[in-house]
């Protein structure tokens, strides 16, 4: 028996598609999402369908038998189009969806039009059915007047094309050309063909019968091998992604490790929600309980107060998107039992595209041994300094008294000699005036001596320059920072932006107000420590000075000491040498100005001194 | 040539203050004399006047403590006292360790002065006179022949003239000779008295002389 050679090729056309459509469904099945996978499997399905009444035309032995089949070719063909398009628009992520919906809508309107108004879309009427030669077998085919509708068809194929181009290009321009090339090229190629196979036996020209489903498969057998690629692609991905896993796994077992190292805390800072998470070791050093609630303005509790001004300032700056978002900081944290704690923070803040702040980042260090050892050594190096001041002084002294040690011994020897002279009947006269003489030149020469002194202090010291009063006071504030904060002294410094400069010498102007704050904070002994302040200000005093003010918190300066304070070697202190206000006084006349004290209304003493303010010209 | 007034010498490098000393000194009843610096002291100064120094510890060139060296190494060691600007511990405990009569502020009260100054005459009349006394006895002993040095110093050690005779090869009677003759040109009459004045002369302060 003679092998039906269209029975078979048309048959195994149906079952590849349809094979491709159950597994495509399987897989849509277990993966909902994955839409395309199921609009595939429709488009599979529907080409089974177009094959079957393919082969049910052409074994049509009566026209109605083959008018169904028409009418049912409608309905596949509306499966496979609207599932097509779908399937371009989602799997290419891209194409117009008015077209795609033009094409929907005709494709619906086709399907009632057939089987509820009982039209044949492609014939108006089938008059007889011919039967031709085709694979060596008879097979069976339409003669009749085409339905005007057909071209509307055909139209609407010419969409699907335009739809498909239109998707691929976007798809290209976008970068997935694989992709565009495979779908976009297959589709266009077999619907054109299809297209074409069809006009021309509608048209009547050639005597085939319709055979588009062959184009179809083609489509199909592109879609799935694209769709299989995807598959491989996901299973790569799923590869790279344990890679990846694994990597973040190493990745976070090091950032542990370094925060271990460390002995990082970690926080972060929801700033929308204002909520705050942080690690345990944080907490720990903080002195929170692991599932403590944490919220900002709490936190900021335990900061010392003198330091929250400066905590809060710098995050706001962060938090204002200054430097990048990033700032760091050091303070001091008062914890519940009493203890304080030094804590280095650093930290970052992320920012929304508009710029708003949404996280803040930190990690803090407790670093109250480090501190404690710059304390030792700032005090160990105050007290260097302390002692080479001494010292010095020390020496200044000394030799001031060696100097005049010498004419006054002399006056004093002269004066005795002097008194047993005239203790004689008969004084040799001559000889008490040349002591009396003596006793002159030896005064002299012992006022020389002092003189001599103060020239050579003012001479050595005045490198006169004109100085910005700011800086100056800011050295000071440096020098004295750790000593205040470890003696609990608040150090205030008012010093206005647009003072003129002054005209003096740095080295010894930071002498005179380092010895004044000093003092300061040694009048501070003793006094409650909510209320120890030294506070360093600065004002114009007219047009042609400059006036600072040292004052404190202590108790003042006795009425009956405060005009003898700065006489040399005049000294309230048991360590003191009482040199320190002579000096200042020398070092500020020799600047042309002037240095004075007072009581304050308030309580404390207050110093103050002038300076001159430097000559516009010649200062640089 | 002798001067016989214990004389203060002042030495000073300061003129006015050296000039005011001495003024109050010799108002004060002493001979003084003046010296700008410690080398003029030791060239210009009588060898032998008595006396005592006044010196001021700190001075260009020699210093105080130099002069005090250099002095107690010379045939005249005049007793000195130092005069300071400023009490400077190390150096007033040296000078007084290496013998100084006293260590004085140079503004110290006057009494305090006059009264160091006259301890330190008193002490260098006596120690002359220990020394004038050591002289005139060594004078005497070397009126003494080799052989009556030698049978002194057995003799001062308590030997018996018979052992002096057997140590010395020569007869007993000899010895006795010797004897005589050593205590007729000491004017002693026993021998207490020539140990003692042995001793004053600072002979035989070594062990027993070697044999010959």
């Amino acid at each position: 028996m003679a092998i039906s050679w269209v029975t078979v090729i048309w048959s195994m056309v149906a079952s590849a598609c349809l094979t491709l459509a159950v597994i495509y469904f399987v897989v849509w099945w277990t993966n909902r999402s994955a839409w395309a996978h199921l609009l595939f499997s429709v488009t599979a399905a529907a080409t089974t369908g177009v094959t079957f009444c393919e082969l049910w035309m052409m074994r049509a032995q009566t026209p109605a038998e083959l008018v169904a089949a028409l009418r049912w070719v409608q309905l596949w063909l509306f499966f496979l189009f609207v599932s097509l398009v779908w399937f371009v628009r989602i799997y290419l992520r891209a194409g117009s969806p008015w077209l795609a919906w033009t094409i929907t809508g005709l494709r619906t309107f086709y399907v009632p039009l057939t089987f509820l108004a009982g039209m044949n879309v492609d014939y108006s009427a089938v008059s007889s059915l011919r039967h031709i030669q085709f694979l060596g077998e008879p097979v069976t085919v339409v003669a009749g007047a085409l339905n005007p509708l057909t071209l509307l068809g055909q139209f609407g194929v010419l969409l699907i094309v335009v739809f498909v181009v239109d998707a691929s290009i976007t798809a290209w321009r976008r970068g997935d050309r694989q992709k565009a090339l495979t779908v976009g090229g297959a589709i266009v190629f077999f619907i054109l063909a299809g297209l074409g196979t069809s006009s021309l036996v509608l048209w009547g020209n050639v005597q085939v019968p319709i055979v588009v489903s062959q184009c179809y498969l083609g489509l199909v057998a592109v879609m799935g091998y694209e769709l299989s690629r995807d598959v491989i692609r996901a299973s790569q991905l799923v590869e790279e992604l344990k890679i990846t896993e694994s990597g973040l796994r190493e990745s976070e077992a090091r950032i542990k490790l370094a925060v271990e190292a460390g002995d990082l805390g970690i926080w972060i800072r929801d700033v929308v929600r204002n909520d705050i998470w942080a690690s345990e070791a944080w907490r720990t050093v903080f002195g929170y309980a692991p599932s403590e609630p944490l919220a900002f303005d709490e936190v900021m509790q335990r900061v010392h107060p003198d330091d929250r001004d400066m905590v809060r300032h710098a995050q706001a700056t962060a938090l204002a998107g200054a430097n990048g978002g990033r700032y760091q900081s050091e303070f001091r944290l008062v914890l519940p039992d009493g203890g304080t704690r030094w804590i280095a923070l650093q930290g970052r803040v992320e920012m929304d595209g508009t710029g708003r702040p949404i996280v803040m980042r930190g990690a803090s260090r407790d670093i109250t041994a480090r501190k404690h050892i710059e304390q030792e050594t700032q005090q160990l190096r105050q007290e260097i300094a302390h002692a080479g001041r001494v010292s010095m002084m020390g020496q200044l002294a000394s030799g001031l008294a060696h100097e005049i040690n010498q004419p006054l011994a002399a006056i004093l020897r002269n004066a005795e000699a002097a008194e047993l002279f005239l203790q004689d009947a008969s004084p040799d006269l001559d000889e008490v005036r040349a002591i009396l003489s003596d006793i002159r030149a030896d005064d002299e020469r012992a006022g020389h001596v002092i003189d001599r002194m103060r020239g050579l202090l003012k001479r050595q010291t005045l490198d006169a320059r004109a100085l910005d009063i700011r800086s100056l006071v800011n050295d000071v504030a440096a020098l004295v920072r750790v000593d205040a904060a470890v003696r609990h002294v608040k150090l205030d410094a008012d010093v206005p932006d647009d003072l003129p400069h002054v005209r003096g010498d740095r080295v010894h102007l930071q002498q005179v107000l380092l010895n004044l704050v000093l003092n300061g904070m040694d009048a501070l002994n003793g006094a409650s420590l909510e209320n120890r302040r030294v506070s360093v200000s600065a004002r114009l005093d007219g047009g042609q000075m400059v006036e600072l003010a040292v004052g404190d918190t202590g108790s003042g300066i006795a009425a009956d000491t405060l005009p003898r304070i700065f006489d040399p070697f005049f000294t309230t202190k048991p360590e003191g040498m009482g040199m320190g206000l002579a000096i200042s006084h020398t070092i500020i006349e020799a600047h042309g100005g002037m240095l004075w004290a007072a009581n304050q209304h308030g309580g404390g003493a207050v110093f103050r001194f002038t300076l001159p303010i430097a000559d516009r010209t010649s200062s640089t | 040539m002798s001067i016989t007034e214990p004389t203060v010498h002042i030495v000073d490098d300061n003129p006015f203050f050296l000039a005011a000393a001495s003024r109050l000194l010799r108002a004060s009843g002493f001979t003084v004399r003046t010296f700008g610096s410690a080398e003029s002291f030791l060239t210009q100064r009588d060898e032998d006047a008595p006396g005592c120094v006044l010196a001021d510890v700190q001075m260009p060139g020699m210093n105080g403590l130099e002069l005090q060296t250099a002095l107690a190494q010379s045939r005249n060691p005049l007793p000195i006292l130092f005069l300071t600007g400023h009490g400077d511990i190390a150096s007033s405990v040296r000078a007084m360790r290496e013998g100084a009569e006293d260590f004085l502020e140079k503004r110290a009260p006057r009494a305090q002065l006059l009264d160091a100054v006259t301890r330190a005459l008193a002490r260098d009349a006596r120690e002359r006179e220990g020394r004038a006394r050591q002289r005139e006895l060594r004078a005497r002993f070397d009126t003494l022949t080799r052989r009556e040095l030698e049978v002194l110093g057995h003799v001062v050690r308590g030997r018996l003239n018979k052992q002096i005779a057997g140590d010395l090869g020569i007869h007993e009677r000899t010895v006795k000779l010797h004897r005589t003759a050593i205590t007729t040109k000491l004017h002693v009459q026993s021998v207490a008295e020539l140990t003692r004045l042995a001793h004053e002369a600072g002979l035989f302060t070594a062990p027993a002389p070697p044999c010959p």
